[in-house]
């Protein structure tokens, strides 16, 4: 008899080690308090710095706590921990003790070992007491994370200096701070069989599109994946079109961004671990504007807004457009420019395409080692940078002068795109159209725009189209895209969001109001 | 996942494949393979073949960034070529032949055309100029006084190419044809043609080149010069342009005694005035002008003397103009002023009935009235010479 439970613990403590903790859920805690120590022990085997902490209460009832240490907060728990097993502790059972003896905030009852352990590996500390199949978990945490500061992705001249950090709760804070509202939905998902990622799908209820809601937390659900480190992993599982260039999921890590955001009737999509917080659904317009857009007067938000569109296609076309034209359609160019030009390639040995792509080859190489490496080193890859790519090029007859403009000029306009993700999409697209010009001159590069115009016009998130509001068109919404409205005129929320409620204010607006005084 | 790259694999396929059948049929040049042909000069040898002469910039030489570059010869930034051919095209590719870059002819900016070769006739010259994509109607178009080649080798000290130098001073001149335009005049009854006559000259004093100079303008019938205006009297070709250009007149007050204008708003109104035999015309000239120089001593701060250079300065421009009309039209039968035009423009009926066909004869009995309303409302920067003594 006693060697067959033996075994049968064995058997269950295997079957235990091979799963992940989110697939404990069948589970149940036992009311043997050696029994619980021992599988948790045994699952727990060689983690150091899992504590497994047992006492007994005043009336020599056996008890332990189990937390991971540094997640939580020593001293917190040590009164906890006091008052049970000093002052009042008398009681045994798990809801007496809830409810009279523990003054902690944050108690929650489990009854698995799914919720048991998921809690405990989140910081919190588990409470077991002999004779109960219940568990209480105490949201004591205190793990070390980042103050918030400044995003330096996202900085702003005008605007909250305040950025998301790597903790969850603080970020989901502080969306709560800038909506305080019951309507601020929080749901919360867990993915990543390994990470146990905690997810936070905000949005704003009443306004937001059911449907939309609904899609980005299906998609989020069905994620089967190990482990989850960044948004990134998200984001590439939950984008409709994998293949494409083109970001169809905004990051941010800005709270007024999201904030903003959800107010258009959009989904935010926290995940612990990174300040990066991610917006759904995204169109192509939204990657052009910046949050200090609205916050600026509007004259000028629409001024660098248009500033920002004609330096797409610079971006985008520079290249492109200069092998074209000095290769295939030289008639173009003014005479006088065409001569500074040919006076200035006389000694390239290369042709105008390779001459492009060797300077746009190594602009790309110079702003990765710019990034990547320490930024002590930086300064001296700019230097270097700016000396081999610019001077010495020239002066050594690799290339011509006019190619280290086209190249300066490009490498400009595509830092005014302000999502990074949006500019990646257009730096590499470059290239194809680099190609394209010098096999058909501007015939080529409009095969390459047409194409890249018919897969954007094609491309959805979420159910948006990702150029509306100007493919399919909807005349109202351009108000913030073409310009930026000022806010009294700004009546309504973006109407291709199929948001719930599209009022944004009062018909009354303030210069009507202003008036009657 | 496999699954998914399938469609991407095989779209890169297709394009790569697709640009193997590309290969070789492109026309990419690189410019600095390019001969860009600045300015081309038609001239007819005496065996009735064409000469085509090209200016060229000789790009290494206009200083490019320090290091390899071509050859240059001597000082020149240019280089001038000429072949003989039946045809200009026959001419241009025995010039290719000699040549290593591509000959690239959308940049000229000049037509050069030789004496000889406006005497046989402007409209087999007009063909291959409209009919060659690479030509462009826009460029400007000149007569050179006697041969076309030598406006090409003149080196004006100014611009770095005569072509240059020429596009420029065609501009000033106040009369710049287009290939356009003169396709225009010679295509439409009730105008004549007339082109900008350029000559290679010395200048003063003598240097090591050429400079480029307008000496007139060439007035035509049918497609053949007639006449030379000299330059001075080519300024009343002014008024009849679309766009009227500034020029400056010098006005004899007394004997010795001049005073210098500058007429910088102009326009002329021709009204057809039909009579029994022939026809009548009524131009009516507008003009404001700015005294600019002065030797007569006269106040100008007298609006009474003002009137009366009023007066002078428009009797002298109606009868520049008369002169200049009396010659082209009523002795050469050459109409550059589109009074056929203005007459068919109102009278239609009567320009095609009786006047049409037979215009240039019909053009020795015209008559003219020419009233002019001069203003002028500055007398420049000051009334009187500084020099004056004060009138206290």
């Amino acid at each position: 008899m006693k060697v067959q439970r033996k075994s049968k613990k064995d058997e269950m403590l295997e079957i235990i080690n091979e799963k992940s903790v989110s697939e404990l859920e069948s589970f149940s805690i036992r009311p043997s308090l050696r029994e619980n120590v021992e599988i948790i022990k045994h699952l727990f085997q060689d983690c150091s710095d899992f504590v497994v902490r047992e006492f007994q209460l005043k009336n020599s009832v056996h008890g332990c706590a189990i937390f991971v240490d540094g997640l939580i907060d020593t001293k917190q728990v040590n009164e906890a921990l006091e008052s049970l097993m000093i002052e009042k502790g008398g009681a045994d059972d798990v809801q007496v003790i809830e409810s009279e003896i523990l003054p902690v905030s944050q108690i929650t009852q489990v009854t698995n070992y799914k919720d048991l352990l998921m809690a405990v590996l989140s910081g919190d500390t588990g409470i077991l007491i002999e004779g109960n199949s219940i568990a209480l978990t105490l949201g004591i945490r205190g793990a070390e994370k980042r103050s918030v500061n400044e995003p330096e992705g996202e900085s702003v001249v005008r605007g909250p200096r305040e950025g998301f950090i790597e903790n969850i709760r603080t970020n989901t804070s502080l969306l709560r701070r800038r909506l305080k509202t019951p309507r601020l939905k929080m749901k919360s998902v867990v993915v990543g069989k390994q990470t146990n990622t905690n997810i936070v799908v905000a949005f704003m209820d009443g306004i937001v599109d059911p449907e939309v809601r609904d899609e980005v937390l299906a998609r989020i659900e069905k994620i089967n994946i190990d482990a989850v480190l960044e948004s990134g992993y998200i984001e590439e599982m939950i984008q409709d079109n994998t293949y494409s260039p083109f970001p169809q999921v905004q990051y941010s890590e800005r709270p007024d961004t999201v904030a903003a955001a959800l107010l258009e009737g959009r989904v935010a999509v926290f995940v612990d671990g990174t300040p990066m917080v991610l917006i759904v659904p995204t169109t192509f317009w939204m990657m052009m504007q910046a949050n200090e857009d609205y916050y600026e007067r509007f004259q000028m938000a629409t001024l660098i807004r248009w500033l920002r569109y004609l330096f797409l296609v610079v971006s985008l076309l520079t290249p492109a457009g200069y092998v074209a034209v000095t290769t295939f359609h030289p008639e173009m160019l003014p005479t006088t420019l065409l001569l500074s030009i040919a006076a200035a390639r006389e000694a390239i040995p290369f042709p105008a395409v390779v001459e492009a792509l060797i300077m746009e080859i190594s602009f790309e190489a110079l702003r990765e080692a710019g990034i990547r490496l320490p930024k002590t080193v930086g300064q001296a890859v700019s230097i270097l940078g700016a000396l081999v790519v610019g001077q010495a090029a020239v002066q050594a007859g690799i290339v011509s002068a006019p190619m280290v403009i086209v190249v300066s000029i490009t490498g400009i306009a595509s830092f005014t795109v302000p999502h990074f993700n949006a500019s990646i999409a257009l730096r590499m697209l470059r290239f194809p159209l680099m190609f394209a010009a010098s096999f058909l001159g501007i015939y080529g590069i409009l095969i390459g725009i047409v194409l890249i115009m018919g897969h954007m016009a094609n491309l959805r998130s979420f159910g948006v189209p990702y150029l509306s509001p100007l493919a399919p068109m909807s005349v109202g919404d351009f108000k913030d895209v073409l310009i930026r409205t000022p806010w009294p005129h700004l009546k309504q929320r973006p109407g291709f969001m199929g948001t719930q409620d599209v009022k944004r204010m009062d018909t009354l607006s303030v210069d009507q109001s202003k008036k009657e005084h | 996942m496999r699954k998914g790259y399938r469609p991407i694999i095989s779209v890169v396929v297709l394009v790569m494949l697709s640009s193997l059948l590309l290969a070789g049929c492109w026309d990419r040049v690189e410019v600095n393979d390019r001969a860009l042909v600045l300015a081309f000069a038609i001239d007819k040898e005496e065996d009735d073949r064409y000469r085509m002469t090209i200016q060229v910039p000789l790009v290494s030489s206009l200083g490019g960034p320090s290091g390899g570059g071509g050859g240059t010869s001597g000082d020149k930034s240019y280089y001038v070529d000429s072949a003989t051919g039946r045809t200009l095209r026959e001419a241009s590719s025995v010039l290719q032949a000699r040549m290593s870059r591509q000959l690239f002819f959308a940049h000229h900016r000049v037509i050069v055309i030789g004496e000889e070769t406006a005497r046989s006739g402007l409209r087999t010259i007009l063909d291959i100029i409209a009919r060659f994509p690479e030509n462009r109607l826009t460029a400007y178009i000149v007569m050179a006084q006697g041969k076309g080649a030598e406006l090409l080798e003149a080196q004006p000290q100014l611009e770095r190419f005569s072509a240059e130098a020429m596009r420029e001073l065609i501009n000033m001149h106040g009369v710049a044809i287009k290939v356009k335009d003169l396709a225009q005049m010679l295509n439409t009854p009730g105008i004549d043609a007339h082109l900008p006559v350029m000559a290679a000259v010395e200048s003063h004093p003598k240097g090591k080149t050429k400079e480029i100079q307008v000496v007139g303008s060439a007035v035509f019938v049918n497609d053949r010069p007639v006449h030379r205006i000299k330059r001075e009297q080519a300024n009343s070709l002014r008024w009849f342009q679309p766009a009227f250009q500034p020029f400056s007149i010098t006005l004899p007050i007394e004997k010795n005694k001049n005073v210098s204008l500058d007429i910088h708003h102009g326009s002329a109104d021709i009204k057809p005035i039909p009579k029994k035999d022939r026809m009548h015309y009524r131009i009516n000239l507008q003009a404001k002008g700015t005294i600019i120089e002065d030797h007569s001593g006269i106040d100008w701060g007298d609006p009474g003397n003002i009137r009366m250079l009023e007066t002078m300065l428009g009797r002298k421009l109606s009868k520049d103009i008369r002169e200049m009309l009396s010659e082209v039209v009523n002795r050469q039968g050459s109409d550059p002023v589109g009074l056929g035009l203005a007459l068919a423009r109102k009278r239609p009926n009567l320009w095609k009935e009786k006047y049409r066909d037979r215009w240039s004869e019909h053009l020795k009995d015209v008559t003219f009235e020419i009233n002019a309303r001069v203003l002028i409302p500055s007398n420049g920067q000051t009334t009187e010479n500084l020099t004056e003594e004060e009138k206290r």
